[in-house]
């Protein structure tokens, strides 16, 4: 049994997201209702704001990775997502009862494993969710390694240790 | 008394602490507060025209600011406020 069912139309539109945006990063929540996602929400990444990359809770590598590139640069390897835009999806999730199901993102040039930041953020956030009455979001990512044959796997991250989610189309 | 829970990233502003306390009575005031006690967190919170910088996320208990009255939100003695910033990831 899966732990989410994401319908087939939801899932060539995350490519469609990931392939829109690369070289760079895309980002955005799933939500639905039960275990089946119905809805994509394309968040913007702003990691090329000023001051965003100073902002995120990063670890120490990423920061200094990022700071050696160029705004748009930076974006290729890392996202942020926008508040207010994830204001306005969750927003919209309450109006048509909906649950936020999972958090995405893409690997432009990597596979579809969280990396090193991915998990520390996510367990900066295993608190936040709770805090904010939401259930822990399974994690979920595309990888366009290989750009003719997209990859999508999805994973909880729970106290700092990653688990494959089981995801299957409807 | 606020309670305010300060990010990792804002801690080196606060000398480390995780969690500082305020007197205010909005939002707006507890960013003026924190910032006389610890000179330079307005500037991270706020962009040059005073609204929340977009990838920030200030939650009042547990609901999001924007959801309240932006910056103009109530506080009571109490209530906990938490600085957190947006997802983000690698």
């Amino acid at each position: 049994m899966a732990d989410l069912v994401i319908p087939q139309p939801i899932l060539d539109e995350l490519v469609a997201h990931a392939r829109a945006l690369d070289p760079y990063e895309c980002c955005g929540f799933l939500a639905g209702t039960g275990q089946t996602v119905s809805r994509v929400y394309r968040i913007k990444n702003i990691v090329s704001l000023e001051g965003a990359a100073d902002a995120a809770a990063f670890d120490e590598a990423k920061v200094q990775h990022l700071s050696r590139l160029t705004p748009d640069e930076r974006a290729e390897i890392a996202f942020i997502m926008d508040a207010q835009e994830m204001f306005h999806a969750v927003k919209d999730m309450r109006k048509n009862g909906l649950t936020l199901q999972v958090v995405y993102h893409s690997h432009p040039h990597d596979p579809a494993r969280p990396s090193v930041t991915d998990i520390k953020i996510a367990d900066d956030w295993e608190e936040n969710w709770a805090r904010l009455n939401l259930t822990l979001p399974i994690y979920l990512l595309i990888s366009l390694k290989d750009k003719t044959c997209p990859d999508i796997r999805a994973y909880w991250i729970k106290k700092g240790a990653v688990t494959p989610a089981r995801i299957g189309p409807a | 008394m606020i309670k305010v829970r300060i990010p990792t990233p804002l801690r080196p502003l606060t000398k480390g602490q995780g969690e500082v306390e305020a007197q205010a009575g909005s939002i707006a005031s507890m960013i003026e507060t924190l910032d006389q006690a610890h000179p330079g967190l307005k500037d991270r919170l706020c962009d040059e025209t005073g609204e929340l910088r977009r990838f920030v996320n200030i939650y009042v208990n547990e609901e999001d600011i924007r959801f309240l009255k932006g910056k103009e939100t109530s506080l009571n003695d109490g209530d906990e406020v938490s600085i957190v910033p947006a997802i983000a990831g690698g």
